[in-house]
């Protein structure tokens, strides 16, 4: 217990956000360029290319149906390569955390930093989908505005995940099985693309395990509607596979860093 | 003395590595003011013993207090009153010299306002000033170094520690460092250092402590240490047969060893030596002051570490 205690986060985790945050300005450029485009690529290609044989889906026109999907995917992608890549840069190549360590800061402060970061760069690219959405009309209530904190806790969950992958991971390489095995089912089979209802039992049962399953439905319900069906019960889900991942990953850090 | 007094007061610290003991059952007291070096070829224990001060590794068994604080219990109280200067740069190298160091007076708990008068006194001191807003991988080695030090001591530590701060620095930026690191001393922080430059030592060390297999083997001041443990001078021969030497100098007080190619003496007076070794017509040898790298090759072995 006490030895929990030495590495529990603290507000001091709001200082390794600002750090994250003072080298965003050097970067941040590209990345909007780069992610923004290609999800809005996603939605020209899929929504409007493949959606002109897809007359109605989910009881909405097809880029309308992936369109929210797109806004929490987008999330998923961007918090996932800021705690892979990313945090593994920090970890491994630069001693970022190295440095934090020999400051006041414990591993729970620099694992939260970290993960309220991914959350944040989840919610930019968010409201930049958001915004484009807004743009081609396939936004249907205000409420979407909801999804954001959805959005952001989403992004500390997948972050979470990442880190757990970073902290294990011998070498960059390893990170083509978090994005194989992990990122890419569920970007397709989260009900992103199509609806889950009619799939075979085995296959509903793996997409409601996919924690990004229970952000598509907030998200598709809040933007399209302005309400999402059984909200509570994928809010709870979303948490708890929040607080599970931090833990684990905080855990895994901690055997990383210290000996 | 009371417990208070020492700044750094570990007893009996071990850390082992699965079936490497790389600290085994060490002490280290270092008095207010003081600078203590602790001394080692690779692989000795030093890295650890500091990781074990910084909070990066949990000791096995022993106590360690810093400034009167449980460091292995309370590391975070205990890393707000020590400065730790790396090894290896963990500045961000993106970032410019400003920013580096108010981000990291943030994870002190200073504000940006708060930290400016003293980022300004920093890089006054160790002649960086101009560099304000240079972005780090533009700094030459030993300025980085020296920022590495400023930064350390942005929240006005009472104990600096340093993992070999001059390594890998040309002679220029490490007289620098040294002349900096004297100033700090005199004006009162107290300073613990591990390095394997000898002169390093000799230059900024009160009490240092020679390390091999996770213990240390002598410690003390380095030249009464020297006087000691080697002696006042030494005699270097090269490429001789030692029989003849040795029959030459029969009787006189002296300490012979032999290694490679070079033949070492050492003793406590040259004098009578020297006139021994010029009576028998020999002139193909160094008479030198004995120095703290024969203390520490005399102790660690002149084997190679790798």
């Amino acid at each position: 217990m006490s030895e929990f205690l030495q590495h529990a986060p603290s507000h001091r985790a709001v200082r390794v956000w600002i750090r994250h945050l003072v080298m965003y300005r050097t970067w941040f450029l590209a990345e909007w360029a780069g992610t923004l485009t290609e999800h809005a690529l996603y939605l020209l290609a899929f929504g409007y290319g493949l959606g002109r044989f897809v007359p109605d889906m989910g009881g909405m026109p097809y880029a309308q149906f992936i369109g929210p999907g797109l806004v929490v995917s987008i999330a998923m992608w961007a918090s996932s390569y800021e705690a892979t890549y990313g945090a593994y840069s920090r970890m491994r190549i630069q001693h970022t955390y190295e440095g934090m360590l020999s400051a006041p800061l414990t591993v729970g402060d620099v694992v939260v930093g970290d993960l309220l970061w991914c959350a944040s760069r989840s919610l930019i690219g968010a409201v930049l989908m958001l915004i484009v959405l807004a743009a081609f009309g396939l936004v249907g209530s205000f409420w979407a505005v909801a999804v954001l904190p959805v959005v952001f806790i989403e992004g500390f969950m997948f972050a979470g995940l990442g880190l757990i992958a970073t902290a294990v991971a011998p070498s960059y390489a390893f990170f083509n099985f978090h994005y194989s095995l992990v990122v890419m089912p569920m970007f397709f089979f989260a009900g992103t693309f199509f609806p889950l209802e009619g799939l075979p039992d085995w296959m509903q049962t793996v997409s409601q395990a996919m924690p990004l399953t229970h952000a598509v439905v907030l998200s598709r319900g809040l933007i399209v509607h302005g309400h999402a069906p059984d909200a509570a019960w994928h809010f709870f889900m979303l948490s708890a596979f929040t607080l599970a991942f931090l833990a684990v990953a905080c855990g895994l850090v901690g055997r990383r860093m210290l000996d | 003395m009371s417990e208070l007094e020492f700044e750094v007061d570990g007893r009996g610290l071990a850390k082992s590595f699965g079936a490497l003991k790389a600290v085994d059952g060490v002490d280290l007291r270092i008095r207010r003011g003081e600078c203590y070096g602790i001394l080692g070829p690779n692989g000795a224990g030093k890295t650890t013993t500091i990781k074990m001060l910084c909070g990066a590794a949990v000791p096995d068994a022993g106590t360690l207090r810093v400034i009167g604080i449980d460091a292995v219990a309370e590391g975070r109280r205990a890393r707000e009153q020590m400065g730790i200067v790396p090894q290896e740069s963990t500045l961000d190298s993106e970032l410019t010299v400003y920013e580096n160091l108010w981000v990291y007076a943030g994870y002190f708990g200073f504000s940006r306002r708060e930290s400016r008068p003293r980022i300004e006194e920093l890089l006054q001191f160790f002649q960086l000033r101009e560099k304000w807003d240079s972005q780090i991988k533009t700094l030459s080695g030993g300025m980085k170094r020296r920022l590495l030090i400023a930064r350390a001591l942005i929240h006005r530590p009472r104990l600096l520690i340093l993992d070999e701060p001059t390594t890998g620095l040309d002679p220029q930026a490490r007289h620098l460092v040294w002349n900096r690191l004297r100033e700090l001393r005199r004006q009162g922080l107290s300073i613990l250092l591990t390095t394997h430059y000898m002169e390093e030592a000799a230059q900024l060390c009160d009490r240092i402590g020679v390390m091999d297999g996770g213990k240390f083997l002598v410690e003390g001041p380095p030249l009464a240490l020297v006087r000691e443990r080697v002696g006042e001078e030494v005699f270097e021969f090269r490429g001789v047969e030692a029989e003849p030497v040795l029959r030459v100098l029969d009787g006189l007080p002296f300490e012979p060893e032999r290694m490679g190619d070079t033949l070492y003496l050492y003793c406590k007076s040259g004098a009578a030596v020297m006139d021994r070794l010029l009576d028998s017509g020999r002139r193909n040898f160094l008479r030198r002051p004995a120095t703290l790298e024969d203390l520490f090759l005399r102790l660690t072995g002149r084997e190679l570490r790798e």
